[in-house]
């Protein structure tokens, strides 16, 4: 009788939590699905498509233009990110003067919402602003189209967001670098291991669970991408769509163009791509393991 | 009980059956306006007297962002909960008709004898609103745009404002040139003129005026197709492209021109409408206003389309509310005076017209007799952002005009196409 009571006081304790996430998160995710076959436009009443809308993204221009655009800031804000987090997580591992204070200040960037970030950096990256000064000031260029140039515009998303993710990333890494034991490196050092052999033999397979949550947290990140390219360009997704990417379609194709069916259909498409990826890291880890 | 107990009982009874059956009868209207701060106040004014003259209708006003009128109409229709009567762009009507939102005009209802009995009243203003030949809604506003000349900066220019304005195109990247000021490295820091670019509006009055003045148009409305191919479309592109990368005279870059001509950043804007003249005023500009240039070989000598707000009526809502709706569409347009003295929106009855005698609103008046109403297509929102990111790719992403035209007029039928597909499905 007790076992059974406890039994149900433990499910009356989670059933809050489950109606909220089925309510929330569950019906959603079924409902955008359900959404994505058919042909909904908020005005007529939806007709079912079946798979038509997955299949017209395959020739759909805007599509594979933002598709490509996604995939090159996912490379951009992974990789550059990776490496560039890590070195400064190794840097602020070593021991010198005023360590604390600059940690504290690489942090920054973290702490302000992404929105803004965004609004920040739409200034800096004025075409006569803080940034054109700086970068162009000495070679008398008065004029940077940061923003809409259609070579620039992609590549200032990429820096502004690697800007914001690299300190929060050396978070996790330094995280990762404390918990490796000391007696480790204190033994290679013994037996003569250059700095470079210790981090290559000890410290990076040891990192490697930290190495497969960075790359799952910063892929994830980067395919959701949305803030920056809504807020930091003044024209969403331009110029000329070089800065569309798949999260920005889905809202202009839901509340812009109102083809609900079309949005919903490249939502399952990214969450497709978002599960893929992070479940081959994780397949990845294990194996290595 | 006593003989006057019961009478009080039957009195009691009586009095709440005519409460309930007067209650039954009364009718109320939802009716949702884009927010126009000055207007606001009018419109609370005419609804009230409404409501007083007609004690057997109420109106559910509500006034909502212009940012987010559009969508909130159509999720509100698509919940069943959209306005009675609503008031809405002419770039917006036709996925409304094509829904079948729209209701026809009930002339009975508006108290008119016939169309001719509303309209005869009006110098135009009903083109926008008219689909295989029924009129679905009222205008509360029709306009369209001329140059407004800031008279210091031409003067300081060496220009006559009065004279020296262009009537071609052709003339017109000389005459910025010696209006804008550069920087040393050629940047311009105030702009002689330039098109209102960030302005997506803006951007497609000005293609369509162009593409008419030169004897072409962008759609052909009734067949679902886009036309913006050939030689006249080439020709009103590679003026705008040169516009911005040969003559380096303005871009999408730069800030909105009417923002910019407010602050005196800018010499010469043309997308004002004659709401723009209260605005001169308080903005302390000495301005004078020209038609539109036009293109030296050009067929048509027209000035920008002319586009339009209207009261319209939801057919999903029931036939005693419609013609309550109808009704006060009636009443709101008959104070026209008020809302052009009030509120700057202009509606060419011949009532506003007496209002309208300076010179300045008779460029406008002259210009508005020869425009032809902006195009209305079906997926409006998809394929003005098509024309933005083609222009964006030809000006910012030097594409030429060979390979980004022919796409974005395939892009633009597209939609066209899967618009077309669905309207022939709903008639079915």
């Amino acid at each position: 009788m007790r076992r059974f009571n406890r039994h149900w006081w433990g499910l009356i304790f989670v059933l809050p939590v489950v109606i909220y996430f089925a309510v929330f998160s569950i019906f959603p995710v079924l409902f955008g699905f359900a959404l994505s076959l058919t042909d909904y436009d908020l005005l007529d009443p939806p007709n079912w498509v079946g798979l038509d809308n997955f299949q017209a993204l395959l020739s759909d221009r805007l599509f594979l233009t933002a598709l490509g655009n996604t995939l090159v800031f996912v490379a951009g804000a992974t990789v550059p990110v990776w490496l560039a987090s890590l070195l400064a997580a190794l840097l602020f591992d070593q021991a010198f003067r005023s360590r604390n204070v600059l940690k504290t200040l690489f942090f920054l960037p973290v702490l302000p919402p992404v929105v803004v970030v965004a609004v920040v950096w739409r200034m800096l990256l004025h075409p006569n602003g803080v940034m054109t000064w700086l970068a162009g000031s000495w070679r008398g260029v008065t004029e940077i189209d940061w923003l809409s140039n259609t070579v620039l515009a992609p590549l200032s998303m990429i820096a502004v967001h690697d800007w914001a993710a690299i300190p929060f990333f050396m978070l996790i890494w330094l995280a990762g670098i404390a918990g490796i034991p000391p007696e480790l490196r204190d033994a290679a050092h013994i037996d003569g291991a250059t700095p470079l052999r210790t981090f290559w033999h000890i410290d990076l397979p040891l990192l490697r669970s930290t190495a497969v949550l960075v790359a799952a947290l910063s892929t994830i990140n980067a395919f959701q991408t949305f803030t920056l390219q809504y807020v930091l360009s003044p024209d969403p997704g331009g110029p000329a769509n070089s800065t569309l990417v798949l999260g920005l379609l889905v809202l202009k194709y839901g509340f812009q163009y109102f083809r609900m069916g079309d949005a919903a259909a490249i939502s399952v498409v990214m969450f497709a791509m978002i599960l893929t990826v992070t479940a081959a890291q994780l397949w990845f880890n294990r194996r290595a393991g | 009980m006593n003989v006057r107990n019961c009478c009080r009982v039957i009195l009691a009874g009586a009095a709440i059956l005519w409460g309930l059956a007067a209650n039954a009868q009364q009718v109320t209207i939802k009716m949702w306006m884009h927010e126009h701060p000055p207007r606001i106040a009018i419109d609370k004014a005419i609804v009230s007297a409404f409501e007083q003259a007609n004690p057997d209708i109420k109106v559910d006003y509500a006034v909502l962002a212009v940012s987010e009128f559009t969508t909130k109409l159509l999720t509100a229709f698509a919940s069943g909960s959209g306005p009675d009567l609503f008031n809405q762009s002419v770039v917006q009507v036709a996925q409304y008709y094509n829904s079948r939102v729209l209701a026809p005009i009930d002339y009975a209802a508006m108290g008119f004898a016939d169309e001719q009995a509303l309209t005869g009243n009006y110098l135009t203003g009903f083109d926008g609103i008219r689909f295989a030949g029924k009129l679905y809604g009222v205008p509360t506003e029709v306009s369209n745009y001329a140059c407004y000349l800031n008279n210091t900066i031409w003067k300081a220019a060496g220009l006559d404002p009065s004279r020296d304005f262009p009537k071609t195109w052709e003339e017109m990247p000389a005459l910025a040139e010696k209006l804008t000021l550069r920087d040393p490295n050629g940047v311009p820091r105030r702009r002689g003129f330039d098109f209102d670019w960030p302005s997506l509006p803006a951007y497609w009055l000005t293609l369509n005026t162009m593409m008419r003045q030169r004897g072409a148009n962008l759609f052909d409305e009734a067949n679902y197709k886009a036309t913006f191919e050939g030689p006249e479309a080439e020709h009103v592109l590679q003026y705008l492209v040169d516009w911005v990368n040969k003559y380096k005279l303005g871009g999408p870059q730069y800030t909105d021109t009417r923002t910019d001509f407010l602050a005196g950043n800018l010499a010469t804007d043309c997308s004002f409408g004659i709401w723009g003249i209260p605005q001169m005023h308080d903005a302390k500009i000495d301005y004078t206003v020209k038609p539109l240039p036009h293109f030296a070989d050009g067929k048509h000598d027209n000035g920008y389309d002319a586009y339009a707000y209207y009261m319209m009526v939801n057919a999903r809502s029931s036939p005693a509310v419609q013609k309550a709706a109808w009704k006060l569409a009636r009443f709101y347009t008959d104070h026209a005076v008020e809302l052009f003295t009030g509120a700057g929106l202009f509606v060419p009855r011949q009532d506003v017209l007496q209002k309208t005698g300076d010179p300045d609103s008779q460029v406008f008046l002259t210009e508005l007799k020869k425009a032809a109403f902006a195009p209305r297509v079906v997926g409006y929102n998809q394929i003005v952002d098509i024309l933005a990111r083609g222009r964006d790719a030809m000006m910012q992403g030097g594409q030429p005009i060979a390979t980004v035209l022919p796409q974005m007029n395939d892009d633009m039928n597209a939609v066209l196409k899967r618009e077309k597909a669905r309207a022939e499905a709903m008639l079915k």
